[in-house]
């Protein structure tokens, strides 16, 4: 009986054991099972080491795929302490071959941490000093790749491509815009270690870092190369300030050059000003553009109807007088009476306020605004400019006038040439863009193409024909001779605006612009060009800037093969051009007949028969009065 | 007479065996590193695992009621082990508690030797005094207050785990003596309170419990232990990383061969592995408590269920703490964990039972 209580509580107790013993088993069931993926990986974590191999950045290639940013592969010295049994030696040796303090070694290799990067003096290392450690064998240094960031034209499209920080990271221009793109994923060597940080005989394993993206952008180097070699020249010949230069593909918005002065290396950043690194000119500068924006008033009152381009007249007396304020013709005297074609060919500022007027306030800044001025143009680039306009409400006979012809609005040359563009290609305002295509980056195939993006129609394509007719005219005929190229169909405009300093107009510093697009028939490419302060040097848009886009124009032609047009626009003369004849076709005639049909012109003949079979230059085309024509004779 | 029980001598020595395979995969690394010598634990393990061996076979044929008669004189000499222990120059300190004899290289516990001391004071008061037990002041109070001293004596080395291994155990005994279930229910109680109070007076120790049940909200204090035990047996999964494969005992989990030798076999054998242990453990108790039931004399069936008991909550004890269901006490795990002492204890209790199986 006694017994049986106590028999009773054994097998109780029994019981218990047996229970406890279930739910220790039960628990580490759980832990092995439910927990196994959570405990896995931290305790991987905690027994693997990994050393960094950093990934190549994308890279950066104009619309043709030549290289504009590369990567050049360094090595970065790494180091793990608590591999390192002689650090004091270890030390010595390395701030030897890097030249650096031994206290400060020290450091590095004594750091409690499972590994130490040697920053930033043993980053980038090159190719002797690395060899020099890597000959050492020393315990738990390592070299790891490390790539940095190469820009092989230096200076060119410097501020659009920006530059990149120690580690990488793109600082500014397309580098910062496309960092997440251009970044890649740095791979590493896994190795497993024990709990005094001891690499231990395990294999290790490589995860392969992945290259950042490469950026196809709709810049084409060599027009690029030309564009930076026209704002290098002008910039010695007139001492300039600063000079800007744009050309764009007015049926896309594709930005196919952009440079500006001063510029800068992104390989060697740190020796430039941060004035000069940060400001991209073409889309942070803002200041009045001059005549070049008479193009939109124009184009308004050719939309609106309240202009005759050929049948209407305007009187210019040299002056005109607005609410009591007198503005003044840029030509002493005027230009008379003139059609409203030669008016824009004259550049005539009473004309153009004339013009203004006959829309109204409302209609001229309702076009300027449809035109994208006083807002950003939305480029895939950081530090875009606004610029400033007249509010509407606020505007006065005064401010309409003024802003008719171009003055007292303040505006970017990005601005300008996409509005220029809007204007001349039927009327679509265009977003302008950098980057075309995004590539993998091994193969260089495509991940994703960007396409234009373009706005609603602003104006008939019959207003733009006539824009690009009237520009054209002011190339041929006005005040934009000097861009004009024989057999080529250009059109365009000049600009001269004074530089506001302090508040007040300066009376010697100026802005020279000129923009123009070509072919004036099927526009291919607008160029915009702008140079600050030129000196020695008659102040107008049409002397400085018109040559510099005509070479750009002329650098275009060979680039893009654009074929000359036949119906162009003789030009017309002015004591200071040399006249330009069209080439009489003298191919089958007699050398005798060809001699007299080519009077006044200078012969050399190749062969030595009676009849000519070719003629160079080709006949039909403009030729300078007295230039050198070769006849082929049979 | 009845033979002697095989089946417990089979598990044992299996369980012993695979022990010191476990101590050469858990300790190699650490004993290369700190002695230059790979098997120095595992060549200590096995001179004790003889030894006890032959102690064991002794006391198989010893009669067992000879305890009973010199239990007094047994819990003596431990008492005075203990106290004797605690005196700088003679007791030596190992992980901050002054709990060993230092014997020509080997270590001595006298608290594990004081557990087999008072299961047998214990046994033998409970068939004395088996009519006053149901009297709470008469029977049950002077049992406490020797367990009493015995407890605070080992608190003073201190060795909270073989405490509290001891005092279960004997609670446990007191248990199935038939003293009054209300008895254990007050004395409950009134330890909850008492933890309430201990509490109440310094909430660190709350901090405590919390870190035991979240050990990652102190990873490097006192969550670092369990933290690098989990580490070991969640990547063990069902099957284990394979023999001699562990990577928590390179250096991450401190001294694997004694207390956390567990988490060592999870990590190497697995769900699987833990599933055999656990199989050894419940086959080993089963058998012991058929001998306790078996044996005719109410101190047999005491002194046999005292012992396997001890080591049954021993064993819970240890695996309790090293999957992080209790805080960190540290026992080791009978049979398997590095340690002279607590193997050849186990292998005494062993002998004991066994000589009670043949007496039954």
């Amino acid at each position: 009986m006694f017994y049986n209580n106590i028999h009773t509580r054994i097998r109780y107790v029994f019981l218990v054991v047996l229970i406890c013993l279930i739910i220790c088993i039960a628990k580490v069931f759980y832990i092995q099972v439910f927990s196994y993926q959570k405990l896995n990986t931290l305790a991987d974590a905690l027994w693997s080491r990994k050393l960094p191999i950093m990934a190549d950045r994308g890279e950066i290639i104009d619309r043709n795929g030549k290289v504009l940013a590369t990567n050049i592969t360094t090595t970065s010295l790494v180091v793990i302490p608590n591999q390192i049994k002689d650090k004091e030696l270890t030390a010595q040796k390395l701030s030897e071959i890097l030249g650096t303090d031994y206290d400060d070694m020290l450091k590095h290799v004594s750091k409690k941490t499972s590994i130490e990067r040697v920053h930033p003096e043993g980053r980038q290392l090159s190719y002797e000093v690395a060899e020099k450690i890597d000959n050492l064998k020393l315990d738990g240094v390592y070299l790891v790749k490390e790539s940095k960031r190469y820009y092989p034209y230096n200076n060119l499209l410097s501020h659009v491509l920006g530059y990149v920080g120690i580690d990488n990271q793109g600082l500014s221009g397309l580098e910062l815009y496309y960092n997440d793109y251009l970044t890649g994923e740095d791979g590493s060597i896994k190795y497993f270690s024990d709990g005094k940080g001891h690499k231990l005989e395990l294999a290790e394993v490589y995860e392969a870092p992945t290259s950042g993206i490469t950026l196809q952008l709709t810049i084409d180097l060599d027009l690029q190369l030309a564009v930076e070699n026209e704002l290098e020249n002008a910039i010695q010949k007139y001492e300039a300030d600063g000079a800007i230069a744009l050309a764009m593909n007015p049926k896309t918005g594709e930005i196919l050059a952009m440079a500006s002065r001063p510029s800068f290396d992104p390989n060697n950043y740190q020796d430039y000003n941060t004035e000069i690194i940060n400001r991209n000119l073409p889309i942070w500068m803002t200041f009045e553009p001059g005549s070049t924006f008479k193009i939109i008033t124009l184009t308004a009152a050719l939309e609106e109807k309240t202009i005759n381009l050929f049948e209407g007249t305007f009187h210019d007396s040299g002056s005109v007088n607005v609410d009591g304020a007198t503005i003044h013709c840029w030509k002493h005297g005027g230009h008379g009476t003139q059609t409203y074609l030669e008016v824009v060919e004259n550049s005539c500022n009473p004309g153009f306020v004339n013009i203004g007027f006959t829309l109204g306030t409302d209609k001229l800044m309702e076009y300027i605004n449809e035109f994208g001025f006083g807002k950003k143009t939305g480029i895939d680039l950081n530090g875009e400019a606004k610029g400033i306009l007249f509010k509407k409400e606020k505007m006065g006979p005064v401010e309409t006038a003024t802003t008719a012809f171009g003055q007292g609005v303040s505006v970017t040359p990005i601005q300008q040439i996409r509005a220029v563009s809007a204007a001349i290609n039927g009327g679509y305002l265009y977003t302008p863009y950098i980057v075309k295509n995004f590539l993998e980056s091994e193969t260089k195939s495509l991940i994703k193409a960007i396409n234009p993006t373009k706005e609603k129609k602003i104006i008939s394509d019959e207003t733009s024909s006539l824009v690009r007719f009237a520009l054209e005219n002011v190339v041929a005929k006005g005040s934009g001779h000097n861009a004009y190229i024989e057999n080529y169909r250009i059109g365009g405009k000049t600009g001269t605006a004074q530089t506001v300093e302090n508040g007040i107009y300066s009376s010697s510093k100026y802005i020279l612009s000129f923009v123009g697009f070509m072919p004036a028939d099927d526009p291919e490419i607008v160029v915009y060009v702008a140079i600050q302060n030129a000196k020695n040097v008659v102040q107008y848009g049409g002397t400085v800037s018109a040559p510099i886009a005509k070479n750009i124009f002329k650098s275009a032609i060979d680039i893009f093969d654009i074929k000359p047009s036949k119906d162009v626009i003789p030009k017309e003369y002015t004591w200071l051009d040399t006249k330009y004849v069209i080439l009489p076709d003298v191919v089958n005639m007699n050398l005798d007949e060809a001699k007299k049909a080519l009077k006044g012109f200078k012969l050399e003949y190749s062969g030595n028969g009676n009849t000519v079979i070719y003629e160079s230059p080709k006949p039909g085309s403009y030729v300078k009065e007295t230039s050198t024509i070769t006849l082929m004779l049979n | 007479m009845k033979k002697i029980d095989k089946k417990i001598i089979f598990i044992v020595i299996i369980m012993a065996l695979f022990g010191i395979v476990m101590i050469y995969s858990a300790s190699s690394i650490w004993a290369e590193y700190r002695y230059q010598d790979a098997f120095k634990f595992v060549k200590a393990q096995s001179i004790f695992f003889i030894l006890g061996l032959f102690i064991m076979f002794f006391l198989a044929k010893i009669d067992y009621k000879i305890y009973s008669k010199k239990a007094n004189m047994i819990l003596f000499v431990c008492f005075l082990l203990l106290v004797l222990v605690l005196i700088p120059g003679i007791g030596s300190i190992r992980n901050g508690s002054r709990s060993w004899f230092g014997l020509g290289g080997f270590g001595i516990q006298p608290s594990e030797f004081a557990k087999i001391g008072l299961i047998i004071y214990v046994a033998k008061y409970l068939e004395k005094n088996n009519r006053i037990m149901q009297d709470i002041k008469k029977g049950v109070l002077p049992l406490i207050l020797v367990i009493g001293v015995f407890f605070l004596l080992i608190m003073l080395e201190p060795d909270f785990g073989t405490a509290m291994v001891i005092v279960l155990t004997l609670v446990i005994m007191i248990f199935i003596s038939g003293v009054k279930l209300s008895f254990f229910v007050k004395v409950g109680l009134l330890g909850l309170l008492g933890i309430v109070i201990l509490i109440i007076i310094a909430p660190y120790r709350m901090m405590r419990i919390v870190a035991f049940l979240n050990p990652w909200s102190d990873p490097l204090g006192s969550g670092y232990q369990i933290i690098q035990s989990l580490y070991a047996i969640g990547p063990g999964g069902i099957l284990g990383q394979g023999f001699l494969k562990s990577r928590q005992k390179q250096f991450y989990l401190p001294e694997p061969q004694t207390d956390f030798i567990f988490s060592i076999i999870s990590e190497e054998f697995g769900f699987l592995g833990i599933l055999i242990i656990a199989f050894f453990f419940a086959y080993l108790y089963y058998r012991i408590i058929k001998t306790s039931l078996k044996s005719p004399s109410l101190f047999g069936k005491y002194l046999a269920f005292g012992l396997g008991t001890g080591i049954i909550v021993q064993a819970l004890l240890n695996i309790a703490v090293v999957i992080g269901l209790l805080p960190v006490t540290g026992v080791t795990l009978p049979f398997f964990s590095y340690g002279g002492s607590s193997l050849l204890v186990s292998l005494i209790s062993m002998g004991i039972i066994l000589n009670i199986s043949k007496n039954n």
